[in-house]
């Protein structure tokens, strides 16, 4: 059985534990640092980035405000394009859909790809409970699932492991389940990502159910976008006959140009990218062009209960990029397991007990305090969510919880009697002075305290008071400069305790007679009346861009190159020499080419040329050594090159499936920034954004090219006759 | 100008040469200092732990006690940052908008010491002697709450014989995090231990900050591995004519 967190026992505790692991710490410090200073550096070379959040933040509050309806937008547009919509309440509803739908295909074997909504809803426990085994296709994902582990981080699950531990669960664990792993496996993270390709890579070929998530759900065109990096997703995405994405109604945008602010937003803060290398936007079934049947179970689980409070509104912008974690200095020595759950981290602080309203147990009450609230994560949030004042925020439902169930709780008798104390200067002296009697001691420093206290002192010192306070220095030195003005005894009264006003927002649960769709609309609806309706969002970002011709394709090259793609540039006249020659530098036997690209390309090639015609199986792509096309648009800053399957670039499988492709740019189809190129393709067109080879940033947060989808990048850039 | 001392509750008791250190600065520079005797602390320990009705109880205290003052100084950022950004937040959570407002209104007369000699008064050299090597921590109220960063690095550039040494990952947390380092202890000292081996990696003889709190706990370390790392608060460093920093 796949291992789901089960623990019930507080963040103080499981933290200990994580503490006394020094390896655990150094690789987490290793991982975090590292993508640090990543994201560091790709944020701070857009001067728009504080522009970006700001819109990041403004298209969600927009999206979630108006969440009801864009549901229904989405279903419409899902159903259009051939793809059924369904909808689960809560964690059981969407396991029984998924086990439903994957029973009805008949196979016992899924591919997954990794999706936070799938593991919050133990979905591949549920599955084994009815003989179907789901695949974890994500390297970081394979890695925890082959080692029986458990996820520790957002994006990276397997943060926790470095090299020389992924090899031993490699050697270990791969053979039990399919291909192994070459006994020669070294821990170089190229050669361990060689070794998920190899194992996998028939999986993926004959799979026939896909599971995925979403990293973004747009209304107006029914797509469904998961942003990835090694190829992973755009196997699951492509090859099976059936794709079924698993995903919260939260990740929801209203339209197809929000994605202009958020694949700037995610790539940079995730894994520090500027573009990761692989985004596929799906709208639907296109016959002979990825999955036939496509279905999405859109869930609530909790989502329509966090709607209706400000706070959690806020926290259900999060799109869950992990930069939060990252920065998180108390994340850096817990870890992931910490949190007991599968959100970790300061967002996960903040999302498990919104999402969890009404559980209480030790783990949820202990998720707010899991912060020294630092405010780092604030300022690393790409949609601004403010979790060091959520955290306070969920921290005085805690205690009110308190007030309410255990009035003789010793903190808060505590809590309040030191409040008591400090209502009155007159008694705050008294203390002040009882302590000045500790300051005639002959020590510096104490060791020991009495509990609570006793936990400081166990690995810190604590000070002595001195002879002399600062209110009887300052009396004596400075008679005519005490102001003595007579207070109120008691503000109590005069606090209004409007605890209404957050409550009665709380929508009440939905009977469980009715149904699913009904419900969860009927949930989102009623969480949504309280709340004013979010102004549109502004668009202060940059827009276009400002380099000529030239210099766009020049920045081009500098970002592909970047990403170890391999660009030469040439003219018309030579465009057909420079295809042969990259061929027969790949040693080339075959190359792929789409139905309708011109036989001017092909002109100089002597390898075998498969025109897409038949079309080709997946089995013979597999056999074939390269393919080659054209592209969309492709986007200088980023170093992205989009494929929507128009005009010489033909199916989504071919530059997928062969280790070796060759995409041919001109001139004109080269935008400098993100919005550019979003503003150019067709809203509605399934496109894949390529951003370099395929790569995989799992093992240790480091980027190394070489996982699932083609490993070699070529780009020919065209420049315009002169 | 008239300044009304915010001295804090930790200082009155614990460290009381911090505020001491803050009016010898003030007065050097010729102003006013008055001290409302019935302050207590502005209950940021118990808004930050979620005891929202007790600290707002403490919040209204503090309101009425700096009712009368255009400017109210203070050397400690987190509690600054209290009254300035916790105090409006926990009321407007409460439903309590009046509220919300009033206590707004305080805490934009409210400065943390080096703000205040920094963005009103604009001095940068208070004719401080203090010839040793200094690391400066930003702590996580001055600096993210607060935004304050060159403001206190400018004041210690100009000390005479100063010499501020950096070191690595300055922004981070040091873990104290009030509450924090009692129901997270171990993950506190965790924390604090790196920051301190950061701190003493640099070479520096004085660790500086915005915040006693924060100095207590990376100092409560240091004297437990009985490191001769000394602590000192900004208004101390700046008050030392000697070079001894003692006030």
């Amino acid at each position: 059985m796949s291992r789901v967190f089960d623990t019930n026992l507080p963040f103080p505790t499981l933290a200990r534990t994580a503490l006394a692991d020094a390896q655990l710490r150094a690789n987490l410090k290793h991982a975090t640092t590292t993508i640090r200073e990543k994201r560091l550096r790709v944020v701070g070379e857009l001067d728009d980035w504080e522009e970006l959040r700001s819109a990041g933040a403004a298209i969600k509050d927009f999206a979630l405000g108006h969440l009801d309806e864009l549901c229904v937008e989405f279903e419409r547009n899902v159903q259009a394009r051939g793809g059924v919509v369904h909808w689960a309440r809560d964690a059981a509803e969407a396991n029984a859909i998924v086990v439903g739908l994957v029973q009805a295909t008949g196979v016992d074997s899924v591919v997954k790809v990794k999706s936070m909504a799938t593991a919050e809803i133990e979905l591949n426990t549920a599955l084994e409970s009815h003989g179907i085994i789901a695949y974890e296709t994500d390297l970081a994902e394979l890695i925890v699932q082959l080692g029986d582990d458990l996820p520790s981080h957002i994006l990276v699950p397997a943060i926790h492991k470095n090299r020389a531990q992924i090899r031993r669960i490699f050697l270990d664990e791969m053979g039990k389940s399919g291909l192994a792993a070459p006994a020669d496996l070294s821990d170089d993270p190229a050669a361990l990502a060689g070794a998920a390709r190899a194992h996998l890579r028939q999986r993926f070929l004959s799979a026939k159910v896909a599971i995925s998530g979403a990293n973004f759900l747009v209304a107006d065109t029914g797509a469904v976008v998961v942003v990835e990096s090694e190829g992973n997703g755009r196997m699951c995405l492509t090859l099976p006959e059936t794709l079924i994405s698993v995903v919260g109604v939260e990740k929801i945008l209203p339209d197809w140009r929000s994605l202009e602010v958020f694949l700037q937003l995610l790539p940079r803060s995730a894994t520090g990218e500027r573009m990761n290398p692989y985004t596929s936007i799906f709208t639907g079934a296109t016959p002979g062009n990825g999955p036939s049947n496509f279905h999405v179970v859109l869930i609530d689980n909790g989502r329509s209960s966090a709607l209706a409070e400000e706070s959690g509104r806020d926290v259900l912008r999060c799109i869950r990029c992990s930069a939060c974690l990252n920065v998180c200095p108390v994340y850096e020595r817990t870890g992931g397991h910490s949190y007991g759950n599968p959100y970790p981290g300061p967002i996960g602080a903040v999302l498990v007990p919104q999402l969890r309203r009404g559980v209480r147990t030790q783990l949820e009450d202990s998720l707010p305090y899991a912060s020294s609230l630092c405010g780092a994560c604030y300022v690393a949030c790409p949609v601004k969510i403010d979790i060091p004042k959520i955290l306070v925020r969920l921290r005085s439902e805690v205690v009110d919880e308190k007030r309410r169930e255990h009035p003789r709780d010793p903190e808060l008798v505590a809590m309040k009697m030191v409040e008591k104390g400090f209502s009155s200067a007159r008694v705050m002296r008294r203390l002040v002075a009882a302590g000045q009697v500790l300051g005639r001691l002959r020590v510096r420093r104490l060791r020991y305290l009495p509990p609570p206290l006793s936990r400081w002192s166990a690995t810190r010192d604590a000070p002595l008071p001195p002879a002399t306070s600062f209110r009887a220095w300052f009396a004596q030195t400075h008679p005519d400069a005490n102001v003595d003005l007579p207070l109120p005894r008691d503000f109590s009264s005069s606090l209004v305790h409007d605890h209404g006003a957050i409550h009665d927002a709380t929508p009440g649960h939905v009977g469980r007679d009715v149904p699913g769709r009904d419900g969860v609309l009927s949930s989102l609806a009623s969480a949504l009346a309280a709340h004013p309706s979010p102004p549109p969002p502004p668009r202060a970002f940059r827009l276009t861009g400002s380099r000529d011709a030239r210099e766009r394709r020049q920045l081009l090259r500098e970002r592909l190159v970047d990403y170890r793609a391999n660009v030469v540039e040439c003219d018309p006249a030579s465009l057909a020499a420079t295809i042969a020659s990259l061929l027969a530098a790949h040693h080339s036997t075959s190359v792929a080419v789409p139905t309708d690209v011109p036989d001017e390309w092909l002109r100089e090639v002597s390898v075998r040329v498969h025109r897409d015609d038949g079309p080709l199986a997946t089995a013979e792509l597999d056999a074939i050594d390269s393919t080659l096309t054209g592209c969309a648009v492709a986007v200088a800053e980023t170093g992205t090159i989009v494929l929507d399957s128009g005009e010489r670039q033909g199916r989504r499988v071919l530059s997928l499936v062969p280790d070796h492709l060759i995409v041919v740019i001109d001139d004109a189809q080269i935008v400098e920034v993100v919005p550019e190129a979003v503003a150019r393709l067709t809203p509605d067109s399934s496109q894949t954004w390529i951003s370099g080879p395929s790569a995989t940033s799992d093992i240790e947060l480091e980027r190394v090219e070489g996982v699932h989808g083609p490993r070699r990048l070529d780009v020919i850039l065209v420049a315009a006759s002169r | 100008m008239k300044v009304a001392l915010f001295i804090t509750c930790v200082n009155d008791g614990l460290f009381p040469n911090t505020p001491r250190a803050v009016v010898d600065v003030l007065e050097r520079l010729g102003h006013e200092v008055v001290f409302p005797t019935q302050q207590t602390c502005c209950g940021q320990m118990h808004l930050n732990a979620g005891y929202r009705e007790e600290g707002l109880h403490l919040a209204q205290r503090f309101r009425d006690v700096f009712n009368d003052y255009d400017v109210i100084v203070s050397p400690s950022a987190s509690c600054v940052g209290t009254v300035r950004d916790l105090y409006a937040t926990s009321a407007k959570s409460l439903g309590d908008a009046t509220l919300a407002e009033d206590l707004d209104e305080v805490g934009r007369r409210t400065y943390e010491f080096s703000e205040f000699l920094n963005d009103v008064l604009k001095v940068t050299d208070v004719g401080a002697v203090f010839p040793h090597r200094v690391a400066y921590h930003p702590t996580c109220h001055s600096l993210r709450v607060l935004g304050l960063d060159e403001a206190p690095r400018t004041l210690l550039r100009h000390v005479e014989g100063l010499d501020l040494v950096p070191f690595v990952q300055p922004d981070s947390c040091c873990g104290f995090g009030g509450m924090f380092s009692i129901k997270n202890a171990d993950t506190s000292s965790a924390m604090g231990s790196d920051k301190l081996a950061a701190v003493r990696a640099s070479g520096a003889e004085v660790l500086c900050a915005l915040d006693n709190s924060c100095l207590t706990h990376i100092g409560g370390l240091a004297s437990r591995a009985r490191s001769p790392l000394r602590l000192m608060h900004l208004a101390e460093i700046l008050a030392s004519r000697d070079g001894s920093g003692r006030v």
